[in-house]
């Protein structure tokens, strides 16, 4: 029985396997992280479609893969049906595979596989003449889609080209790509002679992480705007409610307030709460709000993502807040559970630190970074109090939002914590 | 000094050289076709491919007007002129060289006579007859070829002890013939000598006739040559040759036991060596590896870029065939086209039966672990073979479970040779299994063999009953 990987959800057809759980030989269930796989904007597990001894593994960390690429195959056990003999003649069903094609349409905003490397077709076969075809173009047939037994015909080489003329057309987004063409060389240091030193591999999830950061930081026209914000109040009524949380199960931290006060000033400021689409120069203003929450591992920075944030209750927020964290942690989190965040938050109120900046987490245009909070001597009403003071970050994309805007939206989101409604916490 | 300058020189004009050469003159180029023999054709038209499949052809004559007593036909015994069967095999070498002569003269292929010696990267010295001639070019296509390896201890110095060169002038017919090394050249000079009236021994090191090939696909041949041949050795060494008279000592080891024996011949057929010595290639960047032959990349192109080599001298499956694809791409190349080698090479064993196969060997698929199911069709079940007596066959295919495509296509039988060549292409296609069943084949011909082998994958062959799986 074969493991294959399942779709992975809109738009994504293939990723990029980052490590394997498994070896040769281990028993697995049905359901248990056989792997991860980086694709799009996530790093995520695969859970296993079966269960009993892995017999053999087809995929290796680095190989790029596609949905229904065989990742490993198990014997024994299983909630799929008992093996197929391994000798024919077996009885098979006279038609497969032979499904009618659509008339070739010829779409404008075909979807063209954007980055050189994405493999839309696992097992390409073709004629000599269109192999050759191919190569005089330098066409890749991994990237040619073809019929859906992986066949491609002189036609199919044709509707790839035209499509990749038509976008060649398109305004695209050669600007962004041409900026790190500049990057020098990477040079490579003997640091030994200076002292003792240790090498460690970079792991692939830090290769993810490093991309995408370079990637962020080359393309936003980024600004970091700060304040402090009172917990004063949202410490007491964390304080007040703690232990009805704690009596359901659930432990009330400061985060899903701040997802209950984040998630009302971008109601309020829905700028914040898009994207820009340079392909198509348009801004994206999404109507929902799903916050990421950078989490901390041990192997390095994940975001997983609450949706509907506005629409759910602190309590179901804290719960899932507590599962969710401890999923990316395991790396048990799914690609679909890294995905389609509008907005992100960086709380590292926890460990320490004051203010910092964030970088922002595209295709978003804007991130909350919170510091530790601490008491500190404020003025309220002409007295000295001691209030406890929460430093906040806001870096926003000035290609998208303007100073005034992010300014207005600090103002109304240190309203939110500080008049945080009781009622929202109550149990 | 006397120098003539051309765009491109090919070195050789063999089956890959004089294929190289006309392509280039097609394309346009100035061409130079250097050959040290002044017959064209290579190995494969005077020493090899033509040849043996001449004498081939003559001795099944032989062995057919033997195996028809029991249809009612009999035929006094054969008498066998040598000298004309010689010059009969002379005359149709003759015919092609000519031919390639004269295809090259038509496309304007200047052909020069004599040993080419590199003295740079672009510049060759030929020793002709007439003198020095100096040659300065653009781009070289070395095809200098392969010869067949003689040991060492086996040179005795004595005509007697024959590699396929020697055998192929069947100077005489020995009485007792030993063929040293299994593999295809052995075993189809073995099948001409026997029919031809020579007691044949084959003595092989390995463990199996024909190596190459799946070990059920050469069964029939290595069945027919146990019946033709006087002995076949499986796991033997000679150890010493020694001159005795007019016969040759032969002393080796098989089955634990020291044999001394005598022979009229003895064949050679252990391997081919690359002729790349004595080229001057040490005066280019061309690298050689540790066996000899010339190393290339994927466009047929040495280390020096000014030097492309193809065919045997280039490694790789020893084939004329091969080097013929290789010769197309080469020339692309230099042309500034595309051309990589990504094609299936058919191999044909021209025994009795023929034994040729394409794409993976189950032995490879195993090897490599990729996922196959096996179908076969027994000849037996063929109306054809049935019909001229020749049942000893089988045809084989190896099936991607999964996609159902065609992974590697063997067959054994008579006229094994031409039916590869519907495996070839299907593959080439990237034909599923199931094409090839829906696929009307004539009756009744031995290409049915192909059609009913894909039905049994289906479990639906006409004329063998497969049980089914499910039905178990």
């Amino acid at each position: 029985m074969d493991v294959k990987l399942p779709k992975l959800g809109e738009g994504a057809d293939s990723g990029v396997v980052v490590g394997i759980f498994v070896k040769e030989g281990d028993t697995i269930a049905n359901g248990q992280a056989i792997m991860e796989l980086e694709n799009e904007k996530a790093v995520a597990s695969i859970p296993s479609t079966a269960a009993g001894v892995v017999e053999k593994i087809y995929v290796k960390a680095g190989d790029r893969i596609g949905v229904g690429a065989k990742i490993l195959s198990v014997a024994g056990g299983g909630s799929a049906p008992a093996p197929a003999p391994a000798v024919a003649p077996a009885a098979k069903p006279a038609a497969k595979k032979v499904a009618a094609k659509p008339a070739p349409v010829v779409e404008d905003d075909e979807p063209v596989a954007e980055s050189a490397d994405e493999i839309v077709n696992e097992n390409p076969f073709a004629s000599p003449s269109v192999r050759k075809a191919a190569r005089e173009f330098g066409i890749d047939l991994h990237k040619v889609a073809g019929d859906e037994s992986g066949r491609i015909t002189a036609e199919d080489i044709k509707n790839y080209i035209a499509r990749l003329m038509r976008a060649a057309a398109r305004p695209a987004k050669v600007v962004a790509e041409a900026a790190p063409a500049a990057k020098p060389a990477p040079v490579s240091v003997d640091f030994s002679q200076w002292g003792p030193i240790l090498k460690k591999p970079v792991t692939p999830l830090r290769k993810v992480i490093a991309r995408r950061m370079s990637e962020s930081w080359n393309s936003v026209a980024r600004v970091t705007q700060f304040d402090d914000i009172d917990f004063t109040k949202l410490g007491e009524l964390r304080k007040k409610f703690a232990a009805d949380y704690e009596k359901k199960g659930v432990k009330l931290t400061l985060t899903p307030f701040v997802l209950k006060a984040v998630a009302a000033t971008l109601k309020a400021h829905p700028i914040f709460n898009s994207s820009l689409d340079e392909v198509a120069s348009e801004i994206v203003i999404k109507e929902y709000i799903h916050l990421g929450i950078a989490v901390d591992t041990e192997q390095g920075l994940m975001v997983p993502v609450i949706r509907d944030v506005d629409k759910k209750s602190m309590f179901d927020l804290a719960k899932e807040l507590e599962t969710l964290a401890a999923k990316a942690r395991d790396r048990k989190i799914s690609a679909d559970e890294m995905k389609g965040g509008t907005f992100t938050i960086s709380n590292q109120g926890a460990i320490g630190g004051a203010h910092f900046t964030p970088i922002i987490n595209l295709p978003e245009v804007a991130i909350l970074g919170l510091g530790r909070g601490a008491m500190k001597p404020v003025v309220r009403d002409g007295q000295i109090v001691a209030r406890l003071l929460t430093p906040i970050a806001l870096s926003y994309d000035h290609r998208v939002i303007d100073g005034g805007s992010a300014a207005r939206f600090t103002v109304d989101l240190v309203k939110a914590f500080e008049n945080f409604d009781e009622a929202l916490v109550k149990i | 000094m006397d120098s003539i300058k051309t765009e491109i020189v090919v070195v050789g004009a063999g089956p890959g050289g004089y294929a190289a050469a006309f392509y280039a003159a097609d394309l346009g180029k100035k061409v130079i076709l250097i050959e040290r023999e002044k017959k064209l054709g290579g190995v494969c038209l005077n020493r090899g491919c033509i040849p043996s499949k001449a004498l081939l052809y003559a001795t099944h004559q032989i062995v057919n007007s033997r195996e028809s007593a029991h249809r009612g036909i009999t035929f006094a015994e054969p008498k066998i002129e040598v000298d004309k069967l010689r010059a009969w095999k002379g005359s149709i070498i003759e015919k092609l060289a000519g031919g390639v002569a004269s295809l090259a003269k038509m496309r304007g292929v200047t052909v020069i006579t004599g040993r080419a010696y590199f003295e740079g990267s672009n510049k060759l010295r030929v020793e002709t007859e007439q003198g020095q001639q100096f040659v300065e070019y653009d781009k070289a296509i070395l095809a200098v070829g392969s010869a067949p390896a003689m040991p060492k201890a086996f040179d005795l110095g004595n005509p007697r002890v024959m590699t396929s060169t020697e055998a192929l002038e069947v100077t005489d017919i020995p009485e007792n013939l030993l063929v040293i090394g299994g593999g295809y050249i052995g075993m189809e000079l073995g099948f001409v000598y026997s029919a031809l009236g020579s007691k044949v021994t084959v003595v092989e090191a390995m463990d199996a006739i024909l190596a190459g090939a799946d070990a059920d696909l050469a069964r029939p041949v290595v069945a027919n040559a146990k019946k033709s041949f006087k002995e076949i050795r499986l796991k033997a060494r000679v150890t010493k040759m020694a001159t005795v008279g007019k016969q040759i000592k032969v002393d080796s080891e098989f089955n634990g036991e020291k044999l001394s024996e005598l022979y009229d011949r003895v064949l050679v057929s252990v391997g081919r060596v690359p002729n790349s010595a004595d080229l001057g290639l040490e005066n280019t960047k061309a690298v050689l590896d540790e066996k000899g032959f010339v190393k290339v990349n994927s466009q047929q192109q040495t280390d020096d870029p000014s030097i492309y080599a193809i065919g045997d001298i280039a490694g790789g499956i020893l084939l004329a065939h091969k080097a013929h694809k290789e010769a197309r791409n080469a020339v692309e190349n230099i042309h500034g086209e595309s051309g990589i080698f990504e094609s299936i090479i058919p191999a044909v064993v021209f025994t009795d039966p023929e034994l040729a196969w394409c794409g993976l060997t189950e032995a490879e698929a195993k090897e490599k672990g990729v996922a196959y199911v096996v179908s076969k069709f027994p000849w037996s079940a063929s109306g054809r073979a049935l019909s001229f007596d020749r049942t000893d066959g089988v045809t084989k295919m190896l099936i991607d479970p999964e996609t159902e495509r065609v992974l590697g296509v063997g067959i054994c039988g008579a006229g094994a040779g031409e039916l590869i060549a519907e495996a070839v292409l299907a593959m080439e296609m990237g034909a599923t299994v199931e094409d090839i069943a829906l696929t009307i084949h004539a009756h009744p011909t031995l290409s049915e063999t192909l059609m009913e082998c894909a039905e049994a994958f289906y479990g639906h062959a006409t004329h063998t009953f497969t049980k089914r799986k499910s039905a178990e």
